[in-house]
């Protein structure tokens, strides 16, 4: 029998508890079905920084154990949205936590002075860290590993300055690249004067199946690296996507005021692989290296040839927020904007918009060059977009410590609400390809893309139309089922490889009894069912959700996309959860 | 002749930790990159700088001449193998071994010799390892390191 643990750490008071919760691993799998079981027992009238707000990092029975299950899955609440957060980021994250030997680390109070914490196996130490105060998410990393080092494989998560502002758009870098990027985990993070977790240990479990084991995973393994279904994602990655949106008006462009960008080529995943791509790199025991790596070369000092080099890493949605919806053209610039944003570590979608947002307000006439200290602000000027980052880093005006706010915040306070692409708070991410985009955010437990791939819904209609109610049905189905991926901790590039049938496999091979097709499938409904209703506690409303009056004028891939007509569908998807919670919880 | 294991492609390697996975799971039937006889060793702050340590199968090893009980002794073929109830878990191999390619067993507390079997090599993605016909007393690292 697989059994689970959690450990929990105050970082108030500097004690720590274990605890066995494998019956909550046995009833909902792992990662997000747990994390969101256990987000249920907060009083959802809890401030996101007050000190007792948890934070949840939880793996599931596959992480580190087979290939591409790589995620960890955050839960916290959202200082962005005031409700659910949840935030997935892969790296070696994972891994170092299976070795520690917990599933699940809990993570309360508020650290006296900025700190942080080490987590080695049962080995938990709180450290002063007043040194590492205002240090990018880029430095923070190379000053602690050298610092840290157990001895074993290590990961290491930490904020950078804009989480210690408490930016509610502040994420949390995982390792070298890998994010968890939406919904202010960071300004969590910071809220707790916590700038960085190290974690490593050497614990596992055994395989006392070693034939029945190494087969199936030689056969995910096989799948892995020969499947066509995986090949796109380490060939361009998905900046592949970058070029066949913009043909199809389905790259948000300009704050989404239009589908078609101009200068695709000149920013898509082609013209990136050809001048900059230096390699690529994987999350730990991920064979598929799908984190593309930029390499940008400059002159500092032409006239003795004095040249610096960065590296960073890219990909559709950063090429989406900091070019296209911006309005920039070159690779070069958008390299530059994205290192600026990894150094503060915010969410790039979410400040990406928010500049996006600024900028129509400025034209709008909603603030002038007194809030932007003399800025003028139009699309497609890189070096202004880079002025503003370093203003709002730097809080030049209080203005430009709003932008770190949001555009939901930013819009509220000074207008231009009608082009605040956000969806329950959240910023929306690149794709605009119709209806069921914009539904995919809005409906999505996170507001995030991922929770169920609308655009994909949007691009098949294209091609072979349906129903908008039975588009939105298969919205709610991938809705449903990605639950089961997630909290297994499987990365959803690989969601085609892991059927349902593969991974009722895969729990047997790891001798995780009594699970069947129909079992996942409630369970899926379940943890889903339990997720809005999180929201719901909190106040979040589905049905009262604002849909921002520009996505009713642009032309999407799908056309224009009506208000009543979103309405109508959140109404139907509103009614298939109630359903759930009603009979499921 | 004789097969040792050889880094071809470090260049090529995207940091997965494959090998290290497929060397404890199928010696050691344990789920984890910490009981591999190599490492997959990460440059912090540059990223994607990885460089990688298997045994060099040397036919003078210094972790060998290390062992003061002779636990680890030269392996037919070129590099060791251990006689573990002959160790004092002294940790001098792995202190001999420059590139610290030999690893320890921190569970067991004793080193983990490489079997040069090729399991890794099955399992890395993208050819960065080799099992490759060495001639007699040629072994030690390739420049591949």
């Amino acid at each position: 029998m697989r059994t689970y643990k959690m450990l929990e750490v105050d970082l108030k008071s500097g004690e720590f508890k274990t605890s066995d919760i494998t019956p909550l691993f046995e009833k909902y799998l792992g990662g997000t079905g747990v994390a969101t079981a256990l987000f249920g027992e907060v009083p959802p009238e809890n401030d996101p920084y007050s000190p007792s707000a948890p934070i949840f990092f939880v793996i599931g029975p596959f992480s580190g154990v087979y290939p591409v299950a790589t995620k960890t899955i955050a839960v916290f609440k959202s200082p962005l949205t005031g409700n659910l957060g949840e935030s997935h980021a892969g790296g070696r994250l994972a891994m170092a936590i299976q070795g520690t030997g917990f599933h699940v680390l809990k993570i309360v109070g508020k650290a006296p002075v900025l700190s942080y914490l080490v987590i080695n196996e049962d080995s938990v130490v709180i450290k002063r860290a007043n040194s590492l105060k205002g240090m990018s998410a880029l430095a923070t990393e190379r000053v602690l590993r050298d610092r840290e080092d157990a001895g074993f494989k290590r990961s290491m998560i930490r904020i950078g300055p804009a989480g210690e502002r408490l930016s509610p758009i502040a994420g949390v870098t995982v390792d070298s690249s890998r994010h968890f990027g939406r919904l202010g985990l960071g300004g969590v993070m910071g809220s707790k004067n916590l700038k960085a977790v190290v974690i490593s240990g050497g614990k596992y479990w055994s395989i006392s199946n070693p034939a029945q084991f190494n087969t199936f995973y030689k056969k995910i393994y096989e799948s892995v690296v020969k499947s066509p279904a995986m090949k796109k994602y380490h060939d361009l990655g998905t900046s592949m996507n970058v070029l066949p949106l913009s043909q199809i008006n389905g790259l948000p462009t300009r704050n989404f005021s239009q589908g078609f960008f101009e200068s695709g080529k000149e920013i898509s995943g082609e013209k990136f692989a050809e001048k900059h791509l230096c390699q690529q790199i994987a999350c730990a025991h991920c064979q598929v290296g799908c984190i593309h790596v930029a390499s940008l070369r400059e002159a500092f000092d032409p006239t003795e040839h004095m040249y610096k080099t960065f590296k960073v890493s890219y990909d559709h949605e950063l090429i989406y927020a900091l070019g296209s919806n911006l309005s920039i053209q070159s690779t070069e610039e958008i390299l530059r904007l994205l290192l600026l944003v990894e150094k503060q570590g915010w969410d790039a979608i979410s400040i990406g918009v928010t500049l996006a947002w600024a900028i129509d307000a400025f034209k709008a006439g909603f603030i002038g060059t007194k809030e932007t200290n003399g800025l003028v602000l139009n699309f497609g000027d890189a070096a202004v977009c880079e002025k503003m980052l370093h203003h709002t880093a730097d809080g030049k005006t209080e203005f430009f410590s709003d932008l770190e706010k949001g555009a939901d915040f930013c819009s509220a306070k000074y207008g231009g609400k009608e082009f605040a692409i956000a969806f329950g708070k959240n910023e929306a991410a690149g794709y605009m390809t119709g209806l069921y985009a914009f539904l995919g955010y809005a409906t999505g437990v996170r507001h995030s893309h991922l929770d169920a791939a609308g655009y994909s819904i949007d691009q098949g209609n294209l091609t072979k139309p349906q129903s908008d109610e039975d588009s939105t049905k298969a919205l709610y189905k991938e809705s449903v089922w990605r639950m089961i991926l997630n909290s297994l901790t499987i990365c959803l590039f690989a969601r085609n490889i892991y059927t349902k049938e593969v991974i009722l496999e895969g729990l047997d091979a790891l001798e995780i009894p009594g699970w069947t097709e129909d079992k996942l499938l409630t369970t899926a409904k379940r943890i889903h069912a339990l997720k809005h209703l999180c929201k719901q506690k909190c106040g979040f409303k589905l049905d009262q959700i604002p849909f921002p009056d520009r996505l009713t004028k642009v032309f999407t891939s799908a056309g224009k996309v009506s208000e009543d007509r979103f309405r109508q569908q959140i109404n139907f998807f509103q009614q298939l959860v109630d359903d759930d919670i009603k009979t499921l919880l | 002749m004789p097969k040792l294991l050889r880094v071809v492609n470090r260049e090529q390697c995207i940091g997965c930790f494959s090998c290290m996975y497929s060397c404890s799971r199928v010696w050691f039937k344990a789920i984890t990159p910490e009981k591999a006889a190599l490492r997959v060793r990460i440059y912090h702050g540059i990223e994607g700088a990885f460089s990688i340590r298997p045994c060099y199968g040397c036919f003078d090893p210094d972790c060998a001449n290390a062992c003061p009980t002779q636990a680890l002794m030269p392996r037919k073929g070129g590099g060791v193998q251990l006689a573990a109830d002959k160790c004092v878990h002294c940790e001098k191999c792995i202190n001999a071994c420059v590139p610290k390619a030999l690893q320890w067993d921190r569970e067991l507390g004793v080193p983990i010799p490489c079997r040069h079997c090729g399991i890794c090599v099955q399992f890395c993605p993208n050819n960065v390892l080799e099992m490759s016909e060495v001639p007699q007393n040629e072994g030690g690292a390739s420049e591949n390191v």
